[in-house]
């Protein structure tokens, strides 16, 4: 149980209550819903490393398996001080549904572990990796739970859990992962590819606004591996992107501001703040930011019920995950903000990552060009499956999203039954 | 892979595309007078709906090429067609099984080096 004092904020209160609204509108059996609210599996492990000191940290780590009814389980790890178990229990819940919305063999899971990566040497990090791959060992396999990218974890991270669950049996399994580097069975397009997403459910969203991309001006809050990739492909298409934040804070230029050069600012300086041909804001005036599309493309819990009101974009695009309160999503409701869901504009990443998953099953490799055009086609109709749904049912975006993943989840639960 | 890119533009556009095509090494090229509509039914203005459908015409450019340079032929086409205006045009990336060269009978990407 969730104590009351507990459910500000908490992400995992927020998702129980989305599922709960969510099964009295598609009336949802109780049973199927008393499963779902609760994770089908939860492991909480003490990772011991060698700091490079020589002394011993003990850090704590998490794998939660929300469901794992339609195929294995698939969900990122990250590293980040602020992990808790509840995040990663909603976060794996979320994942069911984002895999269930785009129609991907695969149920939710989520794993972390509570760690400062901007503290650890590149050894220490390693260490840790493959310790808490041999503490989740008995969890994951190709076949029950993929892991994959998520906050402050690469392709490296990703190649070292490989290595590490691969000397275990004793023969290579790149099956276990995905977002690995291409020469060790990673697609082409995996990074990038929720960026990429993003933009497609963007554009669907628009051409159904009967709008144009061009000229348009967008506020997007990070710019890391989602915010950075949407702001390219955006400009790309002739958005105005006026401003950028990052944890540190933000730039804004009215006139736009080029993504490249950005970025080379970024790589130098370590953040965005400090732009020359901008000015500086704080993350909350950003939201503020008089825009016509609104990209948080950061973490859980920015958009909430002191800044839902005042935000002055016409449309939002969820790239994070989680980013808008519940309280803060009836606003923009009222308001008549049109909200494209997270599950629904980021589900790019997971889409690549059953294209790397599948390609390693077949051990044949498709061109960057091709796994594009099949992520395009996957999101487009993902997008139209949910608007239909929207506009049936007339509800927002997001509820239309929940509906047709749960009941996809809730049909394939039905048809398995019960065992025993 | 190879691909064929198969495109409809207005007629105005040719000179302008194909050279531009040359410059991005573009080998060969078939282009067609062609007769065609879109969604406007061959009108500019208001139709009604029991108007006959008007075919306006065309030029359609077609291209053989490997997977890797049918991004860059598309942006190249598209840039230069664009006229702002309905009736501009579409382009179509087709898969393409085979190419035999006749002359040399040589198969494959060799046969359009």
């Amino acid at each position: 149980m969730i104590k009351a004092e507990d459910k500000v904020r908490n992400p995992w209160y927020y998702a129980l209550q989305q599922l709960d609204e969510v099964a009295e509108l598609i009336n949802l059996e109780p049973w199927i819903h008393k499963k779902l609210r609760h994770p089908r599996r939860e492991l909480t492990v003490s990772i011991p490393v060698r700091m490079d000191s020589g002394e011993i940290e003990v850090f704590t780590g998490y794998r939660v398996q929300h469901c794992i009814t339609p195929g294995p389980a698939k969900g990122g790890i990250r590293y980040d001080p602020d992990v808790t178990l509840d995040e990663i229990r909603a976060l794996a819940m979320w994942m069911t549904w984002k895999c269930a919305v785009v129609g991907l063999p695969y149920g939710g899971a989520k794993g972390g572990v509570v760690c400062d990566p901007t503290k650890l040497s590149q050894d220490e990090l390693e260490r840790l990796t493959r310790r808490y791959t041999s503490e989740i060992l008995i969890m994951i396999g190709p076949e029950r739970d993929v892991p994959a990218p998520d906050i402050n974890t690469n392709s490296q991270v990703m190649a070292w859990i490989m290595d590490t669950y691969s000397v275990d049996r004793g023969y290579s399994v790149p099956g276990v992962v995905t977002g690995k580097p291409v020469v060790l069975g990673g697609s082409l397009g995996r990074e990038g590819a929720t960026g990429k997403g993003v933009v497609f459910t963007l554009l669907n969203t628009l051409k159904y606004l009967d709008q144009s991309i061009e000229g348009k001006r967008v506020v997007i809050q990070g710019f890391g591996k989602v915010g950075s990739v949407v702001a390219h492909l955006l400009y790309k298409e002739g958005a105005k992107i006026i401003a950028i934040s990052e944890i540190d804070g933000g730039i804004y230029n009215p006139e736009g501001l080029d993504p490249e050069k950005v970025m080379t600012h970024k790589k130098e300086a370590g953040s965005v703040v400090g732009y020359k041909d901008a000015e500086f804001i704080t993350n909350e005036e950003l939201f503020r930011l008089e825009c016509d599309i609104l990209i948080p493309a950061a973490t859980e819990n920015q958009i909430t019920e002191e800044n839902a009101s005042e935000i002055r974009a016409n449309l939002v695009v969820e790239a994070a995950n989680g980013p808008t309160t519940p309280s803060a999503d009836k606003i923009l409701k009222e308001r008549g903000i049109f909200v494209v869901p997270d599950i629904l504009a980021n589900a790019g990443g997971v889409t690549v990552s059953y294209f790397e998953w599948v390609q390693g099953m077949q051990g044949y490799f498709w061109s960057e060009r091709e796994v594009n055009l099949k992520l395009r086609d996957i999101m487009t109709r993902a997008f139209h499956r949910v608007l239909e749904v929207s506009l049936k049912e007339k509800v927002d975006m997001r509820t239309a999203a929940l509906m047709v993943a749960v009941s996809r989840i809730a049909e394939a639960t039905r048809l398995r039954g019960l065992y025993p | 892979m190879l691909k064929k890119i198969e495109c409809i533009i207005q007629p105005f556009k040719l000179e302008e595309v194909k050279e531009a095509l040359k410059k991005i090494a573009v080998e060969g090229m078939t282009v067609t007078e062609v007769k065609g509509c879109g969604r406007q039914k061959g009108y500019k203005e208001e139709y009604p709906p029991d108007a006959p459908i008007r075919l306006l015409p065309k030029v359609k450019i077609e291209i053989v090429t490997e997977e890797e340079k049918v991004e860059k032929m598309i942006e190249t086409i598209q840039s230069l067609a664009r006229t702002n205006q309905i009736g501009a045009g579409k382009i179509f990336v087709i898969p393409v099984e085979d190419v035999i060269r006749i002359r040399t009978k040589e198969r494959g990407r060799i046969a359009i080096d």
